[in-house]
């Protein structure tokens, strides 16, 4: 099965051997090419350089084209303030009367996708579609109505919501209207699902998202079943008080960010029919954590979701700054099940523990090199099988004035998560010479492994003496 | 004599006619300025508080907000007359870089509403500006927000420009929502809110 189908069955709410996963990479495509977010989102070169990159290093099962919702209000008159590490900010708001001009509707230019960077979009759609359309399903992101409606009127429309509620209600059909000829572009280019980003929702009350919103965001989604795709819910941001109206539109996927608990929004997504996605934390694991916070991450996500109808996805567009390599361990957690009972194992044990108890050798005195290798089990598990008889297949080829001791620590036991913790390991299986960790998850081969040693004892051997 | 606490409800829902009328009947009735004050900032203190408890939302604690100022701006002759002063001013603004304004003006309304002198810098204010307005305005508390990850080292060079300048008594407030308690730490700032009704809660206890 390739990774479009898995997505694309755990998007209709089937189960899914493996979870689905859905990185957004927008402006970090830019980051992973070494090319500012401004030129990116104005290049379809740069745009397909970017996606081929993160398809290479994150195996993703679906891409975004373009994460970036200041499209559609560029195309209608909002000036944009451009950034090198983020999406452009809209500055000026035409239907403003507070801060902008306070256009009507007919004063704001005619919209169509072959203005501002829409034919951009698409030609990376086309392209990335036929390098890529086969393993991987492609996400058209377009803005939802309330924050485009919010990028038109500025923040006049919160007032207005209880002041003029028809005008807001006509804007919103309006940018309603645009959102559904955003999407029928995306889907005759190819794009695989539509999804509909509208995270300043998440500012409003269940009962003005109902009178606003679900209008809105139900014509939209009608449209994108009528042309044969599948429409996703995506609200970034502390939606917790709108997702049960959230779950109650035509929609058929909901997608979250990281301040909801999966599990809540599993409950109120299945019995509808639809799918959910979400939710690894953005900026204190992906951005500042490292691949342990994310492998961790991951897999308390997955398991809270199940197994069925789940999209495991960063809670909102990848930071330009992401560290690759936490997106990498996260793909990795997606894709080996190993690693996925790894972090399970050693997650359970090491929140609760600070294994006090736990007292490395005080390895430069030890008279013998001390060779600790942290496995999952070697009894259980290939890799680390391997890597166990690569270091006593090592130790044998030594000579027998080469004083060597191999320990091997399991991690289903406390003590094994305890070396795991104290020997700072970052993957498993590992080996760890002296103390010091020297091969993580790679297993060497049996020469480098004798050297490695050897090293070890010379060090040794220089301090004694 | 028009009862208080209908203009402490009338400010909660937003109601500007009524909220308006109350204040000018309470002041033609003899009521003093600061009771009358007092009963919209416990107004304004209750909106604040369903606001952190995700009862209410920025348009609830918007319009709330107009109320108080229409009302405010018929008060205000009258408060300065009986000698009033505000708590203390404060400068507030988004860091350098980042363009949101939605959260600062939030904190900026429950300020004003707290009985703080609130001077607004707006986005993108660069750490100078927020050095030079808070000798300027003799500010003794600073708000600093932020919404982008990306801008949050704007936020600790702006923490750098004001330590260095060694301005006596001057309490910075963070906020934001990729802003933490941890971080607030971290670049040395005095206190972090994750609302803005619990930014008025800290500016009270970093002041009192």
């Amino acid at each position: 099965m390739t990774g479009k189908e898995v997505l694309l069955r755990a998007l209709s709410g089937q189960t899914t051997t493996r979870p689905a996963w859905l990185p957004y990479v927008g402006v970090h495509g830019a980051s992973l090419i070494d090319v500012t977010a401004k030129e990116y989102l104005q290049s379809a070169d740069l745009i397909v350089q970017g996606l081929t990159k993160a398809n290479e290093l994150y195996q993703p099962d679906g891409l975004p084209i373009v994460f970036d919702l200041q499209m559609e209000a560029e195309v209608l008159g909002c000036e944009l303030k451009w950034a090198d590490k983020t999406p452009p900010s809209v500055v000026s708001h035409p239907m403003s009367l507070m801060e902008g001009p306070g256009k009507a509707l007919s004063d704001l230019p005619d919209f169509s996708v072959e203005k501002g960077r829409f034919p951009i979009a698409l030609e990376a759609l086309d392209r990335i579609k036929k390098q890529l359309g086969e393993q991987v399903a492609l996400y058209g992101l377009l803005t939802g109505p309330f924050t485009l409606t919010l990028h038109l009127m500025g923040n006049d429309v919160f007032m207005n919501m209880y002041d003029t509620p028809d005008h807001v209600l006509a804007v919103m059909d309006y940018c309603s209207e645009i959102a559904c000829d955003v999407a029928t572009a995306y889907v005759e280019h190819g794009a695989d699902v539509v999804a509909v980003v509208d995270p300043m929702t998440s500012q409003i009350s269940p009962e003005h998202f109902t009178q606003f919103v679900t209008p809105a965001v139900n014509k939209l989604f009608d449209h994108i079943r009528s042309l044969g795709s599948k429409g996703s819910m995506f609200v970034c941001g502390d939606a917790t008080r709108n997702l049960e109206v959230m779950a109650e539109t035509h929609c058929d996927n909901i997608a979250i960010d990281e301040q909801i608990p999966l599990d809540k929004i599993r409950d109120l997504a299945l019995p509808r029919n639809k799918s959910f996605g979400g939710n690894l934390k953005l900026t204190t694991v992906l951005m500042m954590g490292n691949e342990m916070d994310a492998r961790q991450n991951a897999i308390n996500c997955i398991d809270a979701a199940g197994d069925r109808g789940f999209i495991l996805a960063p809670g909102c567009d990848l930071p330009f700054d992401v560290k690759p390599e936490n997106i990498q361990a996260v793909a990795q957690m997606v894709h080996d099940t190993y690693q996925r009972d790894i972090a399970r194992t050693t997650g359970s044990v090491s929140e609760t523990d600070s294994f006090d108890d736990i007292i490395l050798p005080d390895y430069t005195n030890e008279s013998a090199v001390i060779v600790d290798v942290v496995t999952l089990d070697s009894e259980g598990c290939a890799p680390c099988q391997y890597m166990f008889k690569a270091t006593m297949d090592a130790r044998n080829r030594l000579n027998d004035d080469c004083q060597v001791i191999v320990r091997e620590h399991k991690i289903t036991t406390r003590e094994g998560v305890g070396m795991l913790v104290k020997l700072a390991v970052p993957n498993l299986p590992s080996i760890c010479i002296d103390g010091q960790c020297k091969f993580a998850s790679i297993i060497p081969d049996t020469a480098v492994l004798v050297e490695a040693i050897l090293d070890a004892a010379k060090q040794k051997q220089e301090l004694t003496s | 004599m028009p009862n208080l606490n209908e203009l402490t409800e009338a400010i909660k829902s937003g109601n500007r006619s009524t909220a308006t009328r109350i204040t000018t009947e309470s002041l033609e009735a003899g009521d003093t300025p600061q009771s009358i004050l007092d009963a919209m900032v416990v107004g304004m203190d209750e909106i604040g508080e369903r606001f952190k408890r995700n009862e209410v939302f920025v348009p609830e604690m918007l319009i709330a907000a107009r109320a108080m100022k229409e009302s405010m701006a018929i008060l205000e002759p009258a408060l300065v007359k009986s000698g009033y002063k505000p708590l203390a001013t404060a400068v507030i603004g988004t860091v350098q870089g980042d363009l949101h304004d939605i959260g600062k003006n939030l904190v900026s309304m429950m300020w004003k509403g707290a009985s703080f002198n609130v001077v607004d810098l707006g986005v993108n204010v660069s750490p100078e500006a927020f050095v030079s307005a808070i000798k300027e305005h003799d500010a003794t508390l600073v708000g600093l927000s932020a919404l982008l990850t990306t801008t949050m080292p704007s936020m600790k060079a702006t923490m750098d420009a004001i330590r260095s300048e060694q301005l006596d008594g001057v309490k910075v407030l963070i906020g934001g929502a990729p802003v933490t308690q941890s971080y607030a730490d971290q670049i040395g700032a005095d206190g972090f809110a994750s609302d803005a009704a619990s930014a008025v809660d800290a500016a009270r206890k970093l002041l009192a």
